[in-house]
């Protein structure tokens, strides 16, 4: 399957954009939430969970989320979870703390993770 | 001790000032206890006193709220009371949007404790349980006697600064906080208990309560529109210049059925909205914004719709009780079937 | 299958020349601990201490939490598939030092927390604060990978509590509990009156930190299965788990699985209770919808009545708990689910991320984000790096004289999801 990764996760930019599509931007963990939502209004249809880890929205500050590249009529599965995604992630509020080198590296590195078990397995399907 | 000192807030028509050819009065201090206040007085005993009723018009309130407001928390604060207790408003809807507002403000304001009373379905419910404590009562003031004895104990303990137990055990409505507690047993064992309940049909208890919408599955969609007869309901509050119905501004306990067949563009001319709830300034410039009389007009013409209905009908949705739109939509759809309506658009704010 | 957990009571515990237990005290000898932990290359230093309850003691970040069991007369061992070979466990006799735990510190990540209290406001929601705790702080080499890091942690953990667990045997318990399953058709059977219920256990599964082996397989990559309820009891779920302190679960709640034991208390009186669906929490959407037919499939296989089911962690697992309650009703099974809520530290959101009309019958483990204030202890086991300044900032502050007002978040099973603590929370 085609799929696009949306993500400001510099890391996962660096990882797939050569051979992947990959929809990377400097923005908030929010605004990749507000990007694949208006993606999925635009047909894109939702193949990642948007709250991906435990790690909570107003910890981390990445966020990668995988939609497909085809687009088709609104999925509306999709659409319920980005908005549920969306509404929890501001129930948590802004990431007021002070980020260092170590602490975005860190964080970067788990997003990372949790997006290339994703990745082998759209690997290995049509 | 000394006693506390209560304020008490009703209405014109339990003031015994008149019913709702009075509902204008405006707000006035009376010294002492007032009406259901007796039976306040009588419940608080020797320890609270009320020193003073506020009685205000349910219109005068609703249709001045930063007025009334600003009077009557000026008339509280004289008074410098320990407890501030509004209504019971019961089924009231501006009389309970009235007690929540006041109480609430006086509460935030002036930092006094403040309590009311109503019924679940009373539009104040949902706007100021989150920051009153509002007991729960029936739908009239059959229940007086009940309510009054369930606010004067939770006005006591306020006073006091006790505890303020559960929503079950103290009677109020529960106000939307989810809160911590131990409970007897463990999590798995509440669980399976829970399941033995479920699988024997007997009644459980879920520790919470998924969100309900209600939801309609829409009709399948229309397959010709050029043969379809449409018609508007808003709750957007459009009507005819000087709302000839007097449809409320909020807590609506009427529609109006209005028509349209005249007209071929809404303007300030002709039309504007009730609606008390948002910036009217651009729907009462220009009425097609909230129902699109123009644009339907328009596709009636090219033979894209099939025809407007000459009709359309209207409310103001803003904090109107789920019962009474309930109501006015079960009239609304009957009406629309008996003239052939095949479709509605319904617009909100 | 059938297992005897032999419980030897562990009163106290204290450091020794000979690693032994001698009339309920656990006696240790560092130098056993170290040379073992030590073992693997990847660890540098290994700081080991004793934290007893009542003690103030601070233990942070806290990654796992393991009870000390051990098999006896068994051709297995426990963890099967990580230190013991891969062979089904469950059956024969197990010894189990019942109130020591061993305790796993050590950065791996500068965003781990996990409290655990032995004392004060904060020992009322860990259980942690109840067992008498040998606690290991791991160091690692400084350019070690993440993913080499928590392996290394977790497997020192696994490893000294299987040592300590090694003591007992020659022992003789304190008190003998069996925990007996029969196979599906017999266990119909026996009981033919009573209704049937299956348990479904959600093991967390995202990714790196996040992650849960079963029989040493990486819990994403499994379909969901069927295991007897006392494999459980034998390590055959193992943590992997480092985020999210309130609501994962350590190696000892998979071990002491508290649904697992409450319904063995019913089965045969007013349950029969007849085995355990594990299934998991993947990020891939299509493993979600995958993963929640089969556990629908594999409950209506068993033809249960009913099925209890429990989550792990936050957010995107309350997806995979509805869409298990849901299709597991649409079954005609009835459901009743474990979770925890996030509602915002006055209780006033919306606390879950998903939500569907079936879920109707729900217990919780609390709201995670009240606050809760924790006085400074004497000791810290581990650092305060997280709780001082990371915490601090996400989910809490703290004073000058270091007292810490945090989000339950912040303790380990504070809100646990298989229901192990009497936290809840209700409508005010």
């Amino acid at each position: 399957m085609k799929y696009i990764m949306v993500t400001n996760n510099p890391k996962v930019y660096e990882k797939y954009n050569d051979k992947l599509n990959v929809d990377y931007k400097q923005q908030t963990y929010k605004q990749v939430l507000i990007r694949t939502r208006d993606m999925i209004h635009s047909g894109h249809k939702l193949l990642t969970h948007p709250l991906s880890g435990s790690v909570k929205p107003n910890e981390t500050v990445f966020k990668t989320i995988i939609v497909s590249e085809q687009q088709n009529t609104l999925d509306l599965d999709s659409l319920r979870i980005i908005e549920q995604s969306l509404e929890t992630a501001k129930k948590f509020g802004v990431n007021q703390h002070l980020m260092t080198e170590d602490l975005l590296n860190d964080f970067g590195l788990v997003d990372l993770s949790l997006i290339e078990s994703v990745i082998i397995k759209l690997e290995n399907s049509l | 001790m000394a006693k506390f000192k209560v304020v008490h807030y009703i209405n014109q028509f339990y003031a015994g000032i008149g019913g709702e050819e009075k509902a204008d009065h405006m707000p006035e201090a009376i010294k002492g206890a007032v009406g259901p206040g007796l039976a306040f007085q009588a419940a608080f005993g020797e320890q609270a006193e009320i020193v003073a009723t506020i009685v205000c018009g349910d219109s005068f309130y609703n249709e001045n709220m930063e007025k009334a407001r600003e009077t009557i928390l000026g008339m509280v604060k004289q008074c410098s009371p320990d407890l501030f207790v509004a209504g019971p408003a019961f089924n009231a809807g501006r009389y309970g949007v009235a007690c929540g507002d006041i109480a609430s403000s006086v509460q935030n304001s002036l930092g006094v404790k403040a309590l009311s009373g109503m019924y679940l379905e009373n539009p104040g419910v949902d706007l100021y349980k989150k920051s009153i404590y509002l007991i729960e009562t029936k739908n009239s003031a059959v229940d007086m006697r009940n309510a009054i004895k369930k606010m004067v104990s939770l006005g006591l303990k306020l006073l006091k600064s006790e505890e303020i137990l559960t929503p079950q055990e103290e009677g109020y409505l529960k106000r939307g906080f989810r809160k911590n507690y131990f409970a007897d047993k463990r999590g798995s064992h509440r669980a399976i208990d829970m399941l033995i309940q479920k699988m024997k049909k007997d009644p459980f208890t879920t520790e919470f309560a998924m969100p309900t919408f209600d939801r309609v599955n829409p009709n399948p969609a229309i397959k010709d529109m050029s043969q379809t007869k449409i018609a508007i309901v808003t709750s957007g509050g459009i009507v005819p210049k000087g709302n000839p119905d007097h449809i409320e501004s909020s807590s609506a306990s009427k529609y109006g059925k209005y028509d349209i067949s005249k007209f071929r563009d809404l303007t300030d001319q002709d039309h504007e909205t009730a609606h008390g709830g948002y910036d009217p300034t651009f729907a009462n410039l220009d009425s097609d914004r909230v129902i699109p009389v123009d644009v339907l007009r328009d596709m009636e013409k090219e033979g894209r719709i099939g025809e407007l209905f000459n009709f359309f009908y209207a409310t103001t949705g803003n904090g109107t009780s789920v019962a009474n739109a309930k109501a006015f939509a079960a009239e609304i759809a009957k009406d629309l079937i008996s003239n052939d309506v095949q479709a509605v658009i319904l617009t909100s704010t | 299958m059938r297992l005897e957990l032999r419980d030897i009571l562990i009163k106290n515990i204290q450091f020794g020349d000979v690693s032994e237990i001698k009339n309920h005290t656990l006696y240790v000898n560092r130098q056993d601990i170290e040379s073992l932990v030590m073992e693997d290359e990847h660890i540098k230093e290994v700081l080991i201490d004793i934290a007893r309850p009542g003690e103030e003691v601070r233990i942070t970040p806290v990654k796992d939490v393991i009870e000390p069991r051990v098999k006896i007369d068994s051709d297995t061992g426990m963890f099967p598939g990580v230190i013991s070979k891969v062979r089904t466990v469950g059956t024969g006799k197990t010894n189990v030092l019942k109130g020591s735990a061993v305790v796993t510190s050590g950065r791996i990540v500068g965003f781990q927390e996990g409290i655990i209290d032995m004392t004060g406001e904060g020992a009322k929601y860990t259980p942690f604060s109840e067992t008498n705790n040998l606690v290991l702080v791991c160091h690692c080499h400084d350019q070690i990978k993440a993913q080499d890091h928590e392996k290394s942690v977790r497997l020192a953990g696994i490893k000294v509590a299987n040592f300590i667990g090694e003591l007992s045997i020659g022992l003789e318990p304190d008190q003998v509990a069996v925990y007996e399953t029969l196979p599906l058709l017999q266990n119909i059977l026996k009981y033919p009156d009573l209704p049937k219920v299956a348990y479904v256990q959600m093991l967390q599964s995202q990714g790196l930190l996040h992650d849960t082996h079963v029989y040493g397989v990486d819990a994403k990559n499994i379909i969901p299965t069927i295991l007897y309820p006392t494999e459980l009891m034998d390590g055959a779920i193992m943590s992997g788990n480092c985020v999210s302190a309130c609501d994962k679960n350590t190696t000892y709640h998979h071990q002491n699985n508290c649904v697992v034991h409450d319904l063995y208390k019913k089965h045969g009186t007013e349950i029969n209770f007849v085995g355990v669906i594990i299934t998991n929490e993947n990020v891939y959407l299509a493993d979600k919808e995958r993963s929640s037919d089969w556990t629908a499939k594999l409950a209506e296989f068993l033809g249960v009545d009913g099925v209890i089911i429990s989550q792990e962690g936050f957010g995107n697992p309350d997806t995979d708990l509805i869409m298990n309650c849901k299709k597991i009703e649409e079954k005609g099974i009835d459901t009743v689910i474990i979770t925890d809520e996030y509602a915002g530290r006055d209780g006033a959101s919306q606390p879950l991320a998903d939500a569907d009309e079936k879920a109707n019958a729900v217990v919780t483990g609390g709201n995670a984000n009240e606050l809760v204030i924790l006085k400074p202890m004497k000791k810290v086991m581990g650092h305060m790096e997280f709780i001082d300044k990371i915490a601090g900032g996400f989910n809490g502050n703290v004073a000058e004289d270091g007292t810490i007002t945090i989000e339950l978040q912040a303790i380990i099973g504070a809100t646990n999801e298989i229901g192990f603590n009497k936290l809840s929370a209700r409508d005010y």
